[in-house]
């Protein structure tokens, strides 16, 4: 089962970097064994040795027993549990003892003969792609434009005061959306303001993709930069230097030194967030749904947590939980193909 | 920064660019403005007057102060259990996310343990694949965890990559010191008690706080898992008074309301103020170990 789902943006790019520094170490480490192999002679009872070995670490693996047992339990279960999408899941008769559906995809079909399908998976494409459009770029331009900051005093304020958004939960920033938009909120004076008329924002869906992805932009544009900013202080000062006897002015210099140095991150970074595309925070749209607006809002995510748990219908949610999986691998796996066709050392494998 | 110093005076690109300073400071300010600015109003409203929030008079600071929203949030929800609820979760699950991540990084970054690689493979399959929400759902049902404490700590236990990030952080502590204990006669156990976790302290810092705050800002685990009201974490609340009841299912304020005497936002961002408050007032002091936590997993992970 392919999920790309739960990991945080930034936590899939630190995994894909140490995934290419085990591959990499790998590689080392079997070149190594090779030498060493040619060299030396070859060992006797190597099997043997192996159960020895294991006998003397006995300590530790009595060490690595309780975390590994809670990873197979709370990890490993759970995705042997999506055999369900194929089976009449009954509680009683467990995982293995339910019935296979007669055809085994039968839960797929019905989902796609779903007259509200079409629309689940228009209103999941749709709020995926115009909130990585307006995400994605956010942080890149305010890391770049921080890095043109003179003043690291006032830099560093600003940038302590763009964090503190990321740390509100979602119910938190979905009450306070809550509360803006309301008659007498934050936003309605602002409307005001401008000399629009107050109107209830969280009545219907006009408003709901401008609140969900502005917040959206609001709590990440600051967080998202950390690792845009890292990666800029290991830029060599001394192409400024030479940009500076060249005579290259503020524009130039972002485009040819700046520019290039964030390029690899943000091309991994993109990658991964493609295969996110599917994965609204439906956490968030949950909170966001009343009913005035439920049937337009409706999106994959929140879709499985109805079904499944509301619902009870336990197969029929892993069931569209699997497929939208698979299409997320499909989009990571395709963003990938055609990075390494045009600039093959950014992509990810 | 070399840049800085342009040291031709006069000419077109060195005005271009100190208006482009003078641009980008100010254009900061406004943003810095805009991330802070939400936080005030919300704090003004909800301490305010029904007469100046209905009549849009409330913007940085409260006027006509009132406390009633905070007092009917103490005496008609379970404020004080909902926060204790929240600080054992949490508290719980750093601990034993600690614990049990701490000893599996420390078996994993011993280079002579034969299941060294197996055990490498074997934990970043778990993050690219997932059960996902039911049946995850379904197994905390089985093993009888539902409407507990347990059902939102276990799961979030061990992480392959903080796993990860452990193992390369003690892998920047000299091996000669682990060979040492041992020859002295120290089991592994010791070994990882007495030397790798008070050496890692900046690590474990980090990681308890991430997983503190993690916990206390997360609201759909308790949405599947717990159902009794009595076990319900802070955010839990926030949400029913926001989204599900209001304050409308409670008799004083109901009556409060209809006197005008309390506006349904006084309560409604007092819950928030009580939500985001414990987070914000650490903040300032916890926020550089995020950022370096963030920089600790770009580096060494």
């Amino acid at each position: 089962m392919l999920f790309f789902l739960e990991e945080t943006r930034e936590n899939l790019y630190f995994c894909d970097v140490h995934i290419k520094k085990v591959l990499k170490r790998k590689g080392e480490e079997s070149m190594a064994k090779k030498a060493k192999a040619a060299t030396a002679p070859v060992p006797v009872g190597n099997k043997k040795n192996f159960w020895q070995m294991l006998w003397k670490q006995r300590t530790l693996l009595l060490m690595a027993a309780l975390p590994v047992a809670m990873v197979v339990i709370f990890k490993y279960v759970p995705i042997y549990g999506v055999l369900i999408a194929f089976k009449n899941f009954k509680a009683a008769r467990g995982v293995w003892g339910s019935d296979w559906l007669d055809p085994f995809w039968k839960n797929f079909q019905t989902f796609f003969k779903n007259v509200n399908s079409g629309q689940i998976i228009w209103n999941t494409l749709k709020v995926g792609t115009l909130t990585l459009l307006f995400t994605f770029p956010a942080p890149i331009a305010f890391a770049i434009l921080l890095n043109e900051l003179r003043g690291n005093v006032y830099k560093r304020v600003v940038q302590t005061v763009s964090y503190i958004p990321h740390f509100i939960s979602v119910v938190v920033i979905c009450s306070m959306l809550n509360g803006f938009g309301s008659t007498t909120g934050l936003f309605n004076d602002v409307r005001e303001m401008l000399g629009m008329a107050r109107v209830d924002m969280n009545n219907g869906s006009t408003y709901f993709l401008l609140m969900y992805i502005g917040s959206a932009v609001w709590q990440g544009v600051g967080w998202g930069s950390i690792i845009y900013l890292s990666a800029l202080s290991n830029v060599d000062t001394s192409l400024y230097d030479v940009a500076n006897i060249d005579g290259a002015n503020r524009w130039q210099k972002i485009k040819n030194i700046v520019w290039p140095t964030i390029m690899p991150t943000t091309t991994v970074l993109l990658i991964m967030n493609v295969g996110n595309v599917l994965n609204s925070d439906y956490t968030k749209i949950l909170l966001m749904q009343n009913d005035t607006n439920r049937s337009q809002l409706e999106v994959i995510g929140t879709f499985v947590y109805k079904q499944g748990i509301e619902g009870g219908r336990f197969s029929y949610a892993t069931a569209v939980n699997l497929f939208v999986s698979i299409i997320c691998f499909i989009l990571v796996f395709g963003a990938n193909m055609i990075t390494r066709k045009m600039n093959p050392e950014n992509s990810l494998w | 920064m070399a840049f800085q110093k342009n040291t031709q005076p006069k000419n077109k690109v060195y005005i271009g660019s100190k208006a482009f300073d003078v641009f980008l400071i100010l254009f900061m300010l406004v943003l810095s403005i805009i991330f802070i600015y939400p936080f005030l109003n919300v704090v003004a409203t909800s301490l305010s007057s029904n007469r100046m929030i209905t009549t849009h008079q409330v913007t940085f600071f409260p006027k006509e102060l009132m406390l009633d929203g905070y007092r009917m949030l103490l005496k008609e929800q379970d404020i004080l259990g909902a926060y204790w609820n929240t600080i054992v979760i949490a508290l719980g699950t750093a601990a034993i996310s600690l614990v049990l991540t701490s000893m599996l990084a420390y078996v994993m970054m011993i280079p002579e343990f034969v299941l060294r690689k197996p055990l490498a493979v074997f934990l970043l399959i778990t993050m690219f694949f997932s059960g996902g929400t039911v049946p995850t759902y379904l197994l905390i049902q089985n093993l009888g965890l539902y409407d507990t404490y347990w059902a939102l700590i276990l799961p979030n236990a061990v992480s392959a990559y903080n796993v990860f990030v452990y193992r390369a952080f003690y892998k920047g502590i000299s091996t000669e010191i682990r060979e040492a204990a041992r020859i002295d006669g120290a089991g592994e156990f010791k070994i990882l008690s007495m030397i790798y976790v008070p050496l890692s302290k900046a690590l474990y810092a980090t990681f308890g706080l991430m997983a503190v705050v993690g916990v206390w800002n997360s609201y759909y685990d308790a949405l599947l898992y717990i159902r009794e009201p009595a076990r319900q974490p802070i955010q839990m609340l926030l949400r029913k008074i926001v989204f599900i009841s209001g304050v409308t299912d409670k008799m004083e304020s109901t009556m409060m309301m209809t006197n005008g005497q309390l506006n349904a936002l006084n309560v409604k961002y007092a819950c928030v103020v009580a939500t985001i408050g414990p987070i914000l007032l650490v903040y300032p002091f916890v926020q550089k170990y995020f950022a370096q936590g963030m920089q600790v997993g770009a580096v060494k992970g």
